[in-house]
């Protein structure tokens, strides 16, 4: 069995082929990183008018890596949203299109879900487990108990943790992306020389909130009064990545009970997104997981990050169950993993 | 050598539609008005398409779809799908103006003797305007104009059309302004498409926005 996969819900172009075995025959990713760089964030048109220019070529090069033709594939996926509309809409009509010429079914993916079931091809891992989804546009805990069976335990409440990077990166002027920027800033650092607060932590549940530590790090900035050196720079980003790891590892440690409540045979818990390829982060999540008797999961950092792999991957665990998407499909800006669970503000409100 | 058959579609304004063309004669035709929705309309409409022409994409020559300009979305709906399906069915895609469209869907007895004025929604104050002169030849490039300036892109007598139309003040003498919706349509792209290919003179599927995106630079930035 194999499944063409491909995701261009936010900066990441990307196309691969995946078989039934989970062996990734191709991914490649093309990266816009530097057409949004100049303005510090993902400008949602530039994204959408570079996935036209670029997914055609990008599938045609996943095919030839794989040595497939298109027929020879099962089925075709695409990311279905949530993400930037724009993007989102260029992925699902050239999955369509390949689907309808070849007259194979198509399946529209939740790109969380792409995310969430990434660790069942590198690691071949039984349901149920817990997932740490964190990423420059998500940040979330959850029961992943069965394909489409999810339960959010808990979300942000404002921003993603990779956009608090970002926005301290901006603040600190270390340059876009922030994650990679803060981490090597932060090598430089002087523990203790400033204290951070740790947001949400000793609170109850595993809700995260990252709104306040971004201003605290202003106030910070603020109170050295003068302008910022690159050592300061440096001891803010230390305390400001300790404090994020600190209340991620707090949240996770109540999502680990809450998530053993529910299923007591959870004992894996899996992080993935962008923001998992922080070192500092994953060695703190190691700790607590093994505190809590859980072991920590953390897919290769191509797999943690936007990729198409995982889209073909979600798209053939769901193809083998039978599920299959109608060609006149609607792409979903928002697209919860867990329709169940209560509506959020900030950046949880698209998942 | 058989007789070129294109498959046609255009989703870049208030409408989606498909049409499958064969020596000028139609073989299928779809046509539905919608300010959204394309993406959901547009493949299930092809294979609707292909249904009634009762042809598979082996038999098409090449695909044809209109590049803009147009709403951004729509024309990135309609020309992901056809780049991708020349990918899958190893076709050449055909890029038709959406001002060449809509100029090709006026009656030939309403335009009889005058230059033709197409101008297109932009979703700002501007519109998309391109000149036609009585023989359907462009007069000039597709320029982005404010709705009072748009009636000097064309010498009198001239008719007005396009989904834009309705936007421009009062035309001056000798002027008229065409019936229908002035929205583009799949079949005329078809035709436009046929005439470029039979001339050896196609424009690729590459997207025509003629605006820049809207982004605000941070404080600071060069």
């Amino acid at each position: 069995m194999r499944i063409l996969g491909i995701e261009t819900s936010c900066d990441e172009t990307a196309a691969a082929v995946v078989d039934g075995e989970g062996k990734i025959l191709s991914n490649v990713v093309l990266s816009q990183l530097d057409e949004h760089r100049l303005y510090g964030g993902v400008v949602p048109e530039i994204a959408a008018r570079s996935h036209l220019d670029h997914i055609d070529r990008l599938v045609a090069e996943a095919m030839r890596e794989a040595g497939l033709g298109f027929s020879e594939l099962d089925a075709v996926a695409a990311t279905g949203g949530p993400g930037l509309i724009g993007g989102v809409i260029v992925g699902v009509m050239t999955g369509k299109a390949i689907a309808l010429v070849h007259d194979k079914p198509f399946l529209a993916v939740n790109h969380l879900e792409g995310h969430a079931l990434t660790a069942r091809l590198t690691h071949q891992l039984a349901f149920p487990y817990l997932l740490l989804l964190v990423s420059g546009g998500h940040c979330q805990l959850l029961l992943v108990e069965g394909v489409g069976r999810y339960r959010r335990l808990g979300a942000t409440i404002d921003d993603a943790a990779g956009e608090a990077f970002d926005k301290v990166a901006k603040m600190l002027d270390l340059g876009y992306p922030g994650g990679p920027a803060v981490e090597r800033a932060a090598r430089d650092g002087r523990p203790q020389a400033f204290t951070l607060p740790r947001p949400m932590k000793g609170r109850p549940g595993c809700d995260f909130s990252f709104s306040g530590l971004k201003t605290a790090v202003r106030q910070a900035l603020d109170g050295l009064g003068r302008e910022a050196t690159p050592q300061d720079k440096a001891d803010i980003a230390l305390a400001f990545q300790e404090a994020v790891a600190d209340s991620i590892a707090n949240r996770s440690r109540n999502a680990m009970r809450m998530a053993r409540d529910l299923r007591p045979e959870t004992c894996k818990l899996v992080v993935a997104g962008g923001v998992a390829a922080n070192s500092f982060l994953r060695a703190r999540l190691g700790e607590t997981a093994a505190k809590n008797g859980f072991e920590l999961i953390a897919p290769p950092l191509n797999l943690c990050t936007d990729n198409a792999a995982m889209i073909a991957w979600a798209g053939l665990e769901r193809f083998r169950l039978g599920q299959r998407d109608s060609l006149d499909f609607a792409p979903r800006p928002r697209w919860p993993l867990d329709p169940e669970a209560a509506k959020l503000r900030g950046a949880g409100v698209k998942a | 050598m058989s007789s070129p058959v294109f498959l046609a579609f255009d989703t870049a304004t208030s409408a989606c539609s498909v049409a499958i063309l064969r020596d000028g004669e139609v073989l299928a035709h779809c046509f539905a008005e919608m300010a959204r929705g394309q993406s959901e309309a547009l493949p299930p409409m092809i294979a609707e398409a292909l249904a009634q022409s009762g042809l598979s994409f082996r038999e098409i020559t090449a695909l044809a779809v209109t590049v803009g300009p147009g709403a951004f979305t729509g024309l990135r709906i309609g020309l992901a799908t056809a780049r991708a399906m020349a990918l899958a069915a190893d076709l050449p895609a055909i890029g038709v103006s959406t001002t060449e469209a809509i100029a090709e869907g006026v009656g030939q007895d309403e335009r009889a003797g005058r230059n033709l004025l197409v101008a297109v929604e932009s979703k700002r104050e501007d519109v998309f305007a391109q000149a036609f002169g009585t023989d359907l030849r462009p007069l000039g490039e597709i320029v982005s104009v404010r709705p009072e300036d748009a009636f000097a892109l064309a010498p009198a007598p001239a008719l007005l059309c396009g989904d834009a139309a309705a936007r421009l003040p009062e035309a001056p003498e000798g002027w008229l302004r065409a019936t229908g919706s002035g929205l583009p349509d799949a079949l005329h792209v078809a035709r436009v498409a046929a005439r470029h290919w039979a001339e050896g003179r196609t424009r690729p599927a590459e997207p025509l926005y003629l605006r820049a995106p809207d982004v605000n630079l941070p404080k600071g930035a060069a």
